[in-house]
Protein backbone atom coordinates (compact mmCIF):
# COMPACT_ATOMS: atom_id res chain seq x y z
CA UNK A 1 0.00 0.00 0.00
CA UNK A 2 1.64 3.80 -0.93
CA UNK A 3 1.48 6.42 1.86
CA UNK A 4 -0.48 9.43 0.96
CA UNK A 5 1.11 11.62 -1.28
CA UNK A 6 2.05 14.01 1.43
CA UNK A 7 4.07 11.60 3.24
CA UNK A 8 6.07 10.99 0.28
CA UNK A 9 8.01 13.84 -0.92
CA UNK A 10 9.23 15.27 -4.37
CA UNK A 11 12.78 13.89 -3.54
CA UNK A 12 11.95 10.41 -2.13
CA UNK A 13 10.42 10.19 -5.60
CA UNK A 14 13.73 11.67 -7.44
CA UNK A 15 15.28 9.09 -5.64
CA UNK A 16 13.83 6.49 -6.61
CA UNK A 17 13.57 7.05 -10.11
CA UNK A 18 17.23 7.77 -9.78
CA UNK A 19 17.32 4.61 -8.36
CA UNK A 20 15.51 2.77 -11.04
CA UNK A 21 17.64 3.75 -13.49
CA UNK A 22 20.48 2.75 -11.91
CA UNK A 23 19.61 -0.40 -10.98
CA UNK A 24 18.57 -0.57 -15.04
CA UNK A 25 21.63 0.80 -16.62
CA UNK A 26 23.76 -1.05 -14.07
CA UNK A 27 22.55 -4.35 -12.69
CA UNK A 28 24.34 -5.13 -9.40
CA UNK A 29 25.89 -8.13 -10.70
CA UNK A 30 28.51 -5.67 -12.52
CA UNK A 31 28.96 -4.45 -9.62
CA UNK A 32 32.91 -5.88 -9.65
CA UNK A 33 33.29 -2.86 -12.69
CA UNK A 34 31.78 -0.13 -10.34
CA UNK A 35 35.33 0.75 -9.22
CA UNK A 36 36.58 1.27 -12.82
CA UNK A 37 33.17 3.55 -14.06
CA UNK A 38 34.12 5.73 -11.30
CA UNK A 39 37.66 5.79 -12.29
CA UNK A 40 36.74 6.20 -16.23
CA UNK A 41 36.17 9.89 -16.29
CA UNK A 42 39.60 10.72 -14.28
CA UNK A 43 41.49 7.66 -16.73
CA UNK A 44 40.09 9.55 -19.90
CA UNK A 45 40.46 12.94 -18.63
CA UNK A 46 44.52 11.91 -17.98
CA UNK A 47 44.08 10.06 -21.31
CA UNK A 48 44.10 13.24 -22.94
CA UNK A 49 48.02 14.32 -21.74
CA UNK A 50 48.59 10.62 -23.26
CA UNK A 51 47.22 11.29 -26.44
CA UNK A 52 49.26 14.67 -26.48
CA UNK A 53 52.46 12.92 -25.63
CA UNK A 54 51.49 10.69 -28.54
CA UNK A 55 51.01 13.97 -30.83
CA UNK A 56 54.54 15.27 -29.99
CA UNK A 57 56.01 12.09 -30.48
CA UNK A 58 54.54 11.91 -34.22
CA UNK A 59 55.28 16.04 -34.78
CA UNK A 60 59.22 15.31 -33.76
CA UNK A 61 59.60 13.23 -36.30
CA UNK A 62 58.67 15.72 -38.92
CA UNK A 63 60.54 18.73 -40.46
CA UNK A 64 59.83 22.05 -41.13
CA UNK A 65 59.97 22.51 -44.71
CA UNK A 66 61.36 26.54 -44.35
CA UNK A 67 60.27 27.51 -48.00
CA UNK A 68 56.60 26.52 -47.89
CA UNK A 69 56.07 26.41 -43.87
CA UNK A 70 54.35 22.86 -43.93
CA UNK A 71 55.13 19.23 -41.50
CA UNK A 72 57.06 16.77 -44.13
CA UNK A 73 55.20 14.13 -44.76
CA UNK A 74 57.94 11.45 -43.93
CA UNK A 75 59.48 10.54 -41.04
CA UNK A 76 63.07 11.49 -40.04
CA UNK A 77 65.48 11.83 -37.16
CA UNK A 78 66.66 14.94 -37.96
CA UNK A 79 65.56 17.26 -35.62
CA UNK A 80 66.70 14.42 -32.88
CA UNK A 81 70.36 15.05 -34.38
CA UNK A 82 69.81 18.37 -34.46
CA UNK A 83 68.72 18.80 -30.63
CA UNK A 84 71.66 16.82 -29.43
CA UNK A 85 74.17 18.45 -31.83
CA UNK A 86 73.73 22.84 -32.05
CA UNK A 87 75.45 24.04 -28.86
CA UNK A 88 72.72 26.21 -28.25
CA UNK A 89 70.45 23.94 -27.27
CA UNK A 90 73.48 22.28 -24.69
CA UNK A 91 73.94 25.79 -23.09
CA UNK A 92 70.33 25.67 -22.15
CA UNK A 93 69.95 22.30 -21.14
CA UNK A 94 73.02 22.45 -18.91
CA UNK A 95 71.88 26.44 -17.50
CA UNK A 96 68.46 24.95 -16.61
CA UNK A 97 70.00 21.80 -15.14
CA UNK A 98 72.75 23.14 -13.58
CA UNK A 99 70.51 25.71 -11.91
CA UNK A 100 67.86 23.84 -11.03
CA UNK A 101 70.05 21.85 -8.50
CA UNK A 102 71.34 24.73 -7.24
CA UNK A 103 67.86 25.59 -6.31
CA UNK A 104 67.01 22.64 -5.19
CA UNK A 105 69.81 22.27 -2.47
CA UNK A 106 69.16 26.34 -1.56
CA UNK A 107 65.51 25.34 -1.67
CA UNK A 108 66.10 22.27 1.17
CA UNK A 109 68.42 24.20 3.56
CA UNK A 110 66.20 27.30 3.64
CA UNK A 111 62.70 24.75 4.11
CA UNK A 112 63.97 22.50 6.42
CA UNK A 113 64.35 24.89 9.37
CA UNK A 114 61.31 26.33 8.45
CA UNK A 115 59.10 23.20 8.33
CA UNK A 116 60.48 22.07 11.47
CA UNK A 117 59.69 25.03 13.38
CA UNK A 118 56.20 24.76 12.26
CA UNK A 119 55.83 21.34 12.98
CA UNK A 120 57.23 21.47 16.56
CA UNK A 121 56.34 24.83 17.89
CA UNK A 122 54.01 24.59 21.04
CA UNK A 123 52.19 28.11 20.13
CA UNK A 124 49.38 27.40 18.16
CA UNK A 125 49.42 30.96 17.01
CA UNK A 126 52.73 30.98 15.28
CA UNK A 127 52.13 27.71 13.95
CA UNK A 128 49.07 29.37 11.87
CA UNK A 129 50.81 32.37 11.03
CA UNK A 130 53.56 30.61 9.33
CA UNK A 131 51.19 28.26 7.60
CA UNK A 132 49.36 31.55 6.56
CA UNK A 133 53.02 32.91 5.30
CA UNK A 134 53.32 29.96 3.48
CA UNK A 135 49.69 29.54 1.41
CA UNK A 136 49.27 33.21 0.63
CA UNK A 137 52.54 33.13 -2.10
CA UNK A 138 51.58 29.69 -3.04
CA UNK A 139 47.78 30.74 -3.77
CA UNK A 140 49.41 34.23 -5.67
CA UNK A 141 50.58 32.48 -8.70
CA UNK A 142 54.57 33.07 -10.36
CA UNK A 143 53.61 35.77 -12.46
CA UNK A 144 52.31 38.35 -9.65
CA UNK A 145 54.95 36.73 -7.62
CA UNK A 146 57.47 37.64 -10.07
CA UNK A 147 56.07 40.81 -10.90
CA UNK A 148 57.07 41.99 -6.98
CA UNK A 149 60.45 41.00 -7.74
CA UNK A 150 60.86 43.83 -10.69
CA UNK A 151 59.26 46.26 -8.42
CA UNK A 152 61.98 45.44 -5.66
CA UNK A 153 65.03 44.53 -7.96
CA UNK A 154 64.86 46.39 -10.91
CA UNK A 155 67.13 49.67 -11.57
CA UNK A 156 64.78 51.77 -10.23
CA UNK A 157 63.34 49.01 -7.74
CA UNK A 158 63.10 49.41 -3.76
CA UNK A 159 67.08 47.78 -3.51
CA UNK A 160 68.47 50.37 -5.80
CA UNK A 161 66.81 53.07 -4.40
CA UNK A 162 67.37 52.32 -0.83
CA UNK A 163 71.80 51.74 -1.76
CA UNK A 164 71.60 55.36 -3.77
CA UNK A 165 70.29 56.49 -0.35
CA UNK A 166 73.67 55.77 1.30
CA UNK A 167 75.38 57.02 -1.87
CA UNK A 168 76.13 53.79 -4.11
CA UNK A 169 75.54 53.76 -7.70
CA UNK A 170 72.86 51.51 -8.95
CA UNK A 171 73.58 48.08 -9.60
CA UNK A 172 72.26 45.89 -11.81
CA UNK A 173 70.15 42.79 -10.45
CA UNK A 174 67.45 41.50 -12.54
CA UNK A 175 67.81 39.60 -16.04
CA UNK A 176 70.97 37.81 -15.15
CA UNK A 177 71.43 34.03 -13.87
CA UNK A 178 71.01 34.64 -10.03
CA UNK A 179 67.71 36.95 -10.49
CA UNK A 180 66.23 33.56 -11.79
CA UNK A 181 67.07 31.34 -9.64
CA UNK A 182 66.52 33.67 -6.37
CA UNK A 183 63.09 33.62 -8.10
CA UNK A 184 62.90 29.90 -8.07
CA UNK A 185 63.64 29.49 -4.62
CA UNK A 186 61.13 31.65 -3.41
CA UNK A 187 58.51 30.00 -6.05
CA UNK A 188 59.27 26.66 -4.60
CA UNK A 189 59.77 27.02 -0.74
CA UNK A 190 56.22 26.80 -0.13
CA UNK A 191 56.46 22.86 -2.16
CA UNK A 192 59.10 22.16 -0.39
CA UNK A 193 57.49 22.86 3.19
CA UNK A 194 54.38 21.00 2.71
CA UNK A 195 56.39 17.84 1.31
CA UNK A 196 58.91 18.19 4.75
CA UNK A 197 55.98 18.95 6.95
CA UNK A 198 54.21 15.38 7.56
CA UNK A 199 57.53 13.75 7.08
CA UNK A 200 59.00 15.94 10.41
CA UNK A 201 55.27 15.36 11.54
CA UNK A 202 56.16 11.46 11.75
CA UNK A 203 59.56 11.86 13.93
CA UNK A 204 58.44 11.57 17.52
CA UNK A 205 59.92 13.87 19.77
CA UNK A 206 60.66 11.42 22.51
CA UNK A 207 63.60 10.39 20.26
CA UNK A 208 65.15 13.84 20.02
CA UNK A 209 65.05 14.43 23.75
CA UNK A 210 66.30 10.59 23.88
CA UNK A 211 69.06 12.14 22.17
CA UNK A 212 69.54 14.89 24.04
CA UNK A 213 69.28 12.78 27.38
CA UNK A 214 72.67 10.83 25.83
CA UNK A 215 74.37 13.89 25.52
CA UNK A 216 74.47 14.93 21.86
CA UNK A 217 74.16 18.35 21.55
CA UNK A 218 70.91 19.84 19.16
CA UNK A 219 73.55 20.24 15.95
CA UNK A 220 74.88 16.28 16.90
CA UNK A 221 70.89 15.56 17.28
CA UNK A 222 69.82 16.77 14.06
CA UNK A 223 72.42 15.57 11.92
CA UNK A 224 72.27 11.74 13.36
CA UNK A 225 68.28 11.56 13.95
CA UNK A 226 66.20 14.12 12.80
CA UNK A 227 67.57 14.62 9.15
CA UNK A 228 67.88 10.89 8.54
CA UNK A 229 64.41 10.11 9.63
CA UNK A 230 63.50 12.49 7.51
CA UNK A 231 64.49 11.36 4.73
CA UNK A 232 61.57 10.23 2.87
CA UNK A 233 60.38 14.10 2.85
CA UNK A 234 63.59 15.75 2.01
CA UNK A 235 63.41 12.88 -1.34
CA UNK A 236 60.41 14.10 -2.21
CA UNK A 237 60.72 17.65 -1.46
CA UNK A 238 63.32 17.48 -3.45
CA UNK A 239 62.36 15.36 -6.15
CA UNK A 240 59.77 17.98 -6.93
CA UNK A 241 61.60 21.10 -6.18
CA UNK A 242 64.03 19.84 -9.12
CA UNK A 243 61.98 18.97 -11.29
CA UNK A 244 59.27 22.03 -11.10
CA UNK A 245 62.07 24.53 -11.00
CA UNK A 246 63.81 22.28 -14.36
CA UNK A 247 61.27 22.62 -16.27
CA UNK A 248 59.75 25.89 -15.34
CA UNK A 249 59.05 28.81 -17.53
CA UNK A 250 57.70 32.03 -15.97
CA UNK A 251 60.42 32.77 -13.99
CA UNK A 252 63.35 32.47 -16.47
CA UNK A 253 60.88 34.34 -18.69
CA UNK A 254 60.18 37.56 -16.63
CA UNK A 255 63.57 37.43 -14.12
CA UNK A 256 65.99 36.04 -16.80
CA UNK A 257 64.66 38.62 -19.40
CA UNK A 258 64.90 36.74 -22.36
CA UNK A 259 69.05 36.02 -22.21
CA UNK A 260 68.49 33.72 -19.13
CA UNK A 261 66.45 31.19 -21.09
CA UNK A 262 65.02 27.20 -19.45
CA UNK A 263 64.65 24.46 -21.59
CA UNK A 264 60.65 25.22 -21.46
CA UNK A 265 61.48 28.56 -22.80
CA UNK A 266 63.31 27.28 -25.43
CA UNK A 267 60.54 25.02 -26.40
CA UNK A 268 58.31 27.80 -26.49
CA UNK A 269 60.05 30.03 -28.50
CA UNK A 270 60.46 26.80 -31.10
CA UNK A 271 56.80 26.80 -31.08
CA UNK A 272 56.21 30.64 -31.25
CA UNK A 273 59.06 32.37 -32.71
CA UNK A 274 60.95 30.41 -35.31
CA UNK A 275 57.50 28.27 -35.50
CA UNK A 276 59.49 25.01 -35.92
CA UNK A 277 56.82 22.59 -34.42
CA UNK A 278 59.47 19.88 -35.15
CA UNK A 279 62.44 20.72 -33.15
CA UNK A 280 59.64 22.42 -30.45
CA UNK A 281 57.98 18.77 -30.16
CA UNK A 282 61.43 17.06 -30.21
CA UNK A 283 62.83 19.51 -27.37
CA UNK A 284 59.33 18.70 -25.26
CA UNK A 285 59.75 15.01 -25.69
CA UNK A 286 63.54 14.82 -24.52
CA UNK A 287 62.29 17.32 -21.54
CA UNK A 288 59.71 14.80 -20.74
CA UNK A 289 61.64 11.87 -21.02
CA UNK A 290 64.60 12.91 -19.19
CA UNK A 291 61.62 14.55 -16.21
CA UNK A 292 59.99 10.50 -16.21
CA UNK A 293 63.82 9.33 -15.65
CA UNK A 294 64.43 11.39 -12.44
CA UNK A 295 60.82 11.02 -11.22
CA UNK A 296 61.25 6.99 -11.97
CA UNK A 297 64.69 6.86 -10.56
CA UNK A 298 63.99 7.98 -7.48
CA UNK A 299 60.70 6.27 -6.97
CA UNK A 300 62.81 2.99 -8.16
CA UNK A 301 65.09 4.03 -5.12
CA UNK A 302 63.33 5.48 -2.54
CA UNK A 303 59.69 4.15 -2.77
CA UNK A 304 56.98 7.04 -3.97
CA UNK A 305 56.69 7.98 -0.80
CA UNK A 306 54.39 11.35 0.07
CA UNK A 307 53.51 11.06 -3.19
CA UNK A 308 51.17 7.87 -3.42
CA UNK A 309 47.44 7.90 -3.82
CA UNK A 310 44.60 6.27 -2.24
CA UNK A 311 44.88 2.54 -0.12
CA UNK A 312 48.81 2.61 -0.61
CA UNK A 313 49.11 5.40 1.48
CA UNK A 314 47.60 4.12 4.71
CA UNK B 1 62.28 20.84 28.31
CA UNK B 2 63.60 23.63 26.80
CA UNK B 3 65.85 24.14 23.48
CA UNK B 4 69.14 25.67 23.80
CA UNK B 5 69.45 29.29 22.98
CA UNK B 6 71.61 28.28 20.45
CA UNK B 7 69.36 26.28 18.70
CA UNK B 8 66.57 28.47 19.02
CA UNK B 9 68.28 31.78 17.32
CA UNK B 10 69.58 29.17 14.60
CA UNK B 11 66.63 28.32 13.63
CA UNK B 12 64.42 31.66 13.85
CA UNK B 13 67.01 32.89 11.83
CA UNK B 14 66.32 30.69 9.17
CA UNK B 15 62.21 30.71 9.69
CA UNK B 16 62.67 34.84 9.38
CA UNK B 17 65.04 34.98 6.19
CA UNK B 18 62.30 32.50 4.81
CA UNK B 19 59.41 34.26 5.67
CA UNK B 20 60.99 37.76 4.57
CA UNK B 21 61.46 35.70 1.31
CA UNK B 22 57.84 34.58 1.28
CA UNK B 23 56.24 38.02 1.72
CA UNK B 24 58.28 40.55 0.20
CA UNK B 25 56.70 39.95 -2.91
CA UNK B 26 53.10 40.20 -1.67
CA UNK B 27 53.75 43.30 0.73
CA UNK B 28 55.57 45.11 -1.79
CA UNK B 29 52.74 45.16 -4.40
CA UNK B 30 50.31 45.91 -1.41
CA UNK B 31 52.46 49.08 -1.18
CA UNK B 32 52.89 49.95 -4.76
CA UNK B 33 49.39 49.77 -5.35
CA UNK B 34 48.59 52.90 -3.21
CA UNK B 35 51.23 55.14 -4.99
CA UNK B 36 50.12 58.76 -5.91
CA UNK B 37 53.55 58.89 -8.53
CA UNK B 38 52.81 57.88 -11.91
CA UNK B 39 55.84 55.80 -11.80
CA UNK B 40 56.73 53.10 -9.15
CA UNK B 41 59.28 54.47 -6.49
CA UNK B 42 59.90 53.62 -2.81
CA UNK B 43 59.04 55.11 -0.44
CA UNK B 44 55.54 55.96 -2.51
CA UNK B 45 55.22 59.54 -2.97
CA UNK B 46 52.25 59.30 -1.16
CA UNK B 47 48.59 57.80 -0.83
CA UNK B 48 45.83 57.56 -3.84
CA UNK B 49 43.74 55.08 -4.96
CA UNK B 50 43.79 56.36 -8.20
CA UNK B 51 45.37 52.63 -9.92
CA UNK B 52 42.53 51.00 -8.45
CA UNK B 53 39.45 53.39 -9.93
CA UNK B 54 41.65 53.36 -13.22
CA UNK B 55 41.51 49.10 -13.44
CA UNK B 56 37.92 49.43 -12.27
CA UNK B 57 37.15 51.15 -15.92
CA UNK B 58 39.93 49.11 -17.58
CA UNK B 59 37.95 46.94 -19.52
CA UNK B 60 40.70 44.98 -20.31
CA UNK B 61 41.93 43.86 -17.09
CA UNK B 62 38.03 43.59 -16.23
CA UNK B 63 37.13 41.12 -19.41
CA UNK B 64 40.65 39.11 -18.21
CA UNK B 65 39.21 38.88 -14.87
CA UNK B 66 35.97 37.28 -15.90
CA UNK B 67 37.54 34.91 -18.16
CA UNK B 68 40.04 33.50 -15.59
CA UNK B 69 36.85 33.07 -13.21
CA UNK B 70 34.94 31.15 -15.93
CA UNK B 71 38.19 29.02 -17.02
CA UNK B 72 38.55 28.10 -13.19
CA UNK B 73 34.51 27.70 -12.64
CA UNK B 74 34.93 25.44 -16.02
CA UNK B 75 38.33 23.67 -14.33
CA UNK B 76 36.43 22.59 -10.76
CA UNK B 77 32.76 22.14 -12.15
CA UNK B 78 34.58 19.20 -14.42
CA UNK B 79 36.98 18.24 -11.03
CA UNK B 80 34.38 17.49 -8.51
CA UNK B 81 33.36 14.57 -9.81
CA UNK B 82 35.84 13.27 -12.19
CA UNK B 83 38.10 13.79 -8.64
CA UNK B 84 35.37 12.50 -6.13
CA UNK B 85 34.64 9.61 -8.05
CA UNK B 86 38.34 8.42 -8.71
CA UNK B 87 39.19 9.19 -5.10
CA UNK B 88 36.43 7.23 -3.45
CA UNK B 89 37.63 4.39 -6.01
CA UNK B 90 41.05 4.12 -4.97
CA UNK B 91 40.49 4.80 -1.28
CA UNK B 92 37.40 2.20 -1.12
CA UNK B 93 38.32 -0.45 -3.39
CA UNK B 94 40.94 -3.30 -4.35
CA UNK B 95 41.57 -3.02 -7.65
CA UNK B 96 43.57 -4.59 -9.87
CA UNK B 97 46.49 -3.60 -11.37
CA UNK B 98 46.16 -0.15 -8.53
CA UNK B 99 49.97 0.24 -8.77
CA UNK B 100 49.54 1.05 -12.38
CA UNK B 101 46.26 3.04 -11.89
CA UNK B 102 48.67 5.25 -8.99
CA UNK B 103 51.25 5.94 -11.96
CA UNK B 104 49.15 6.59 -14.48
CA UNK B 105 46.72 9.46 -12.55
CA UNK B 106 50.01 10.93 -11.44
CA UNK B 107 51.04 11.73 -14.89
CA UNK B 108 49.77 15.12 -14.48
CA UNK B 109 52.31 15.76 -11.93
CA UNK B 110 55.21 13.83 -13.61
CA UNK B 111 54.96 15.52 -17.35
CA UNK B 112 56.63 18.93 -17.20
CA UNK B 113 53.59 21.73 -17.61
CA UNK B 114 55.21 22.77 -21.09
CA UNK B 115 54.98 19.25 -21.95
CA UNK B 116 51.40 18.44 -21.13
CA UNK B 117 50.68 22.36 -22.26
CA UNK B 118 51.94 21.58 -26.06
CA UNK B 119 50.12 18.59 -26.24
CA UNK B 120 46.79 19.73 -25.23
CA UNK B 121 47.71 22.38 -27.95
CA UNK B 122 47.85 20.24 -30.68
CA UNK B 123 45.01 18.28 -29.85
CA UNK B 124 42.71 21.21 -29.24
CA UNK B 125 44.66 22.46 -32.71
CA UNK B 126 43.47 19.02 -34.45
CA UNK B 127 40.07 19.70 -33.40
CA UNK B 128 39.81 23.29 -34.13
CA UNK B 129 38.91 24.26 -30.61
CA UNK B 130 41.67 26.70 -30.07
CA UNK B 131 40.57 30.44 -29.55
CA UNK B 132 37.64 28.78 -27.23
CA UNK B 133 37.69 29.40 -23.34
CA UNK B 134 36.45 25.88 -22.27
CA UNK B 135 39.12 23.97 -23.27
CA UNK B 136 41.02 25.86 -21.37
CA UNK B 137 39.14 25.08 -18.67
CA UNK B 138 39.25 21.70 -18.91
CA UNK B 139 43.31 21.77 -19.56
CA UNK B 140 43.92 23.45 -16.25
CA UNK B 141 41.72 20.67 -14.60
CA UNK B 142 44.08 17.82 -16.28
CA UNK B 143 47.30 18.98 -15.31
CA UNK B 144 45.69 19.66 -11.54
CA UNK B 145 43.25 16.56 -11.52
CA UNK B 146 45.63 14.72 -8.89
CA UNK B 147 45.64 17.47 -5.90
CA UNK B 148 41.39 16.52 -6.18
CA UNK B 149 42.23 13.14 -6.03
CA UNK B 150 44.62 13.44 -2.74
CA UNK B 151 42.33 15.59 -1.32
CA UNK B 152 39.28 12.98 -1.41
CA UNK B 153 41.32 10.05 -0.87
CA UNK B 154 42.94 12.06 2.55
CA UNK B 155 39.37 12.39 3.90
CA UNK B 156 38.05 8.99 2.64
CA UNK B 157 40.15 7.06 5.56
CA UNK B 158 37.22 8.78 8.05
CA UNK B 159 34.99 6.29 6.32
CA UNK B 160 34.04 3.39 7.45
CA UNK B 161 33.31 0.58 5.09
CA UNK B 162 30.32 -1.10 8.12
CA UNK B 163 28.83 2.61 7.65
CA UNK B 164 28.23 1.73 4.26
CA UNK B 165 27.22 -2.05 5.19
CA UNK B 166 24.72 -0.52 8.04
CA UNK B 167 23.05 1.84 5.53
CA UNK B 168 22.48 -1.06 2.91
CA UNK B 169 21.31 -3.60 5.84
CA UNK B 170 18.65 -1.19 6.52
CA UNK B 171 17.25 -0.89 2.95
CA UNK B 172 19.24 1.78 1.77
CA UNK B 173 19.90 1.26 -2.02
CA UNK B 174 23.03 1.65 -3.59
CA UNK B 175 22.96 5.51 -4.67
CA UNK B 176 21.28 6.38 -1.36
CA UNK B 177 23.94 5.31 0.25
CA UNK B 178 26.36 6.72 -1.59
CA UNK B 179 24.69 10.50 -1.45
CA UNK B 180 23.71 9.84 2.33
CA UNK B 181 26.68 7.91 3.82
CA UNK B 182 29.64 7.75 1.50
CA UNK B 183 29.70 11.75 0.03
CA UNK B 184 29.13 13.21 3.51
CA UNK B 185 32.03 11.59 5.18
CA UNK B 186 34.44 12.62 2.46
CA UNK B 187 33.04 16.06 2.49
CA UNK B 188 35.86 17.80 3.51
CA UNK B 189 38.03 16.28 1.31
CA UNK B 190 35.84 17.54 -1.57
CA UNK B 191 35.41 20.90 -0.54
CA UNK B 192 39.09 21.74 0.02
CA UNK B 193 39.98 19.93 -3.34
CA UNK B 194 37.80 22.13 -4.97
CA UNK B 195 39.28 25.05 -3.74
CA UNK B 196 42.71 24.17 -4.47
CA UNK B 197 41.71 23.35 -8.17
CA UNK B 198 39.53 26.83 -8.05
CA UNK B 199 42.54 28.91 -7.09
CA UNK B 200 44.75 26.98 -8.92
CA UNK B 201 43.49 27.19 -11.96
CA UNK B 202 42.86 31.41 -11.50
CA UNK B 203 46.71 31.47 -11.35
CA UNK B 204 47.46 28.99 -13.86
CA UNK B 205 49.86 30.93 -16.27
CA UNK B 206 52.14 28.97 -19.10
CA UNK B 207 49.28 26.52 -19.91
CA UNK B 208 46.92 29.48 -20.39
CA UNK B 209 49.15 31.18 -22.55
CA UNK B 210 49.96 28.21 -24.71
CA UNK B 211 45.86 27.86 -25.09
CA UNK B 212 44.63 31.18 -25.53
CA UNK B 213 45.01 34.18 -28.13
CA UNK B 214 45.24 37.75 -27.84
CA UNK B 215 41.60 37.50 -27.84
CA UNK B 216 41.40 35.62 -24.93
CA UNK B 217 43.89 35.88 -22.86
CA UNK B 218 43.10 34.95 -18.66
CA UNK B 219 44.39 37.48 -16.67
CA UNK B 220 47.82 36.12 -15.40
CA UNK B 221 48.95 36.24 -19.22
CA UNK B 222 47.47 39.99 -19.43
CA UNK B 223 49.56 40.56 -16.85
CA UNK B 224 52.75 38.88 -18.38
CA UNK B 225 52.28 40.69 -21.31
CA UNK B 226 51.60 43.91 -19.87
CA UNK B 227 55.26 43.31 -17.64
CA UNK B 228 57.03 42.69 -21.30
CA UNK B 229 55.86 46.59 -22.23
CA UNK B 230 55.82 48.76 -19.18
CA UNK B 231 55.42 48.58 -15.60
CA UNK B 232 53.19 51.08 -14.10
CA UNK B 233 51.18 50.66 -10.77
CA UNK B 234 48.26 49.68 -12.46
CA UNK B 235 49.32 46.44 -12.75
CA UNK B 236 50.11 46.10 -9.16
CA UNK B 237 46.48 47.31 -7.90
CA UNK B 238 44.98 43.92 -10.29
CA UNK B 239 47.98 42.14 -8.29
CA UNK B 240 46.15 43.10 -5.41
CA UNK B 241 43.18 41.30 -6.41
CA UNK B 242 44.84 37.78 -6.92
CA UNK B 243 46.32 38.73 -3.06
CA UNK B 244 42.97 39.15 -2.27
CA UNK B 245 41.17 35.88 -3.89
CA UNK B 246 44.25 34.01 -2.02
CA UNK B 247 43.44 35.71 1.32
CA UNK B 248 40.10 34.39 0.69
CA UNK B 249 40.49 30.90 -0.31
CA UNK B 250 42.71 30.73 3.01
CA UNK B 251 40.38 31.63 4.80
CA UNK B 252 37.84 29.46 3.48
CA UNK B 253 40.32 26.51 4.10
CA UNK B 254 41.12 26.87 7.60
CA UNK B 255 37.63 26.99 8.03
CA UNK B 256 36.55 24.21 5.92
CA UNK B 257 39.46 21.77 7.53
CA UNK B 258 42.16 23.70 8.88
CA UNK B 259 45.32 24.78 7.65
CA UNK B 260 47.14 22.36 10.14
CA UNK B 261 45.62 19.30 7.77
CA UNK B 262 48.82 19.46 5.23
CA UNK B 263 51.24 19.16 8.98
CA UNK B 264 49.32 15.52 9.48
CA UNK B 265 51.71 12.67 8.47
CA UNK B 266 50.12 9.94 6.21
Amino acid sequence: MRAAKSAYPLTWRIMDALEAFAAFVWPARFGRAIPWLMLAPALLLVGLLVLGLWLIGDASLRTLDTSTFLMSETYTLANYRRAFTESLFAVVAWRSLAGSLMVTAATLILAFPYAYVMVRTSSPVIRKLLLIALFLPFFIGQVVRAYGWLIILGNQGMVNEALSLVGIAPIRLLYNYWAVLFGLVQYMLPFAVLMLAPALTAIPEELEAAAGSLGADWLRTFRHVVLPLARPGLVGAGLVVLTLSLTDFAMPAILGGGSQDFIANAIYDQFFRTSDQGLGSTLALLLVATGSLLVGLVFTLFGAGTLAMGRARQ
Amino acid sequence: MTAPLSKTIVLWIFVVAVLVLLSAPTIVILGASFTSGNIITFPPEGFSLKWYEKIATSRDLWDAFLRSLYVSAICTVVAIPVGTLAGIALAKYAIRFEKSVQIYLLLPFTIPLIGSGIGLMLIFGEARLLGQLWPVGLACCVINLPFMIWAVTASASSLDPDLELAAASCGAPPLSTFFHVTLPAVMPGVISGSLLMFILALNEFLVSLLLTDARIVTLPVQIYNSIRSIITPDLAAISVVFIACAALAIVLLDRFVGLEIFLKSK
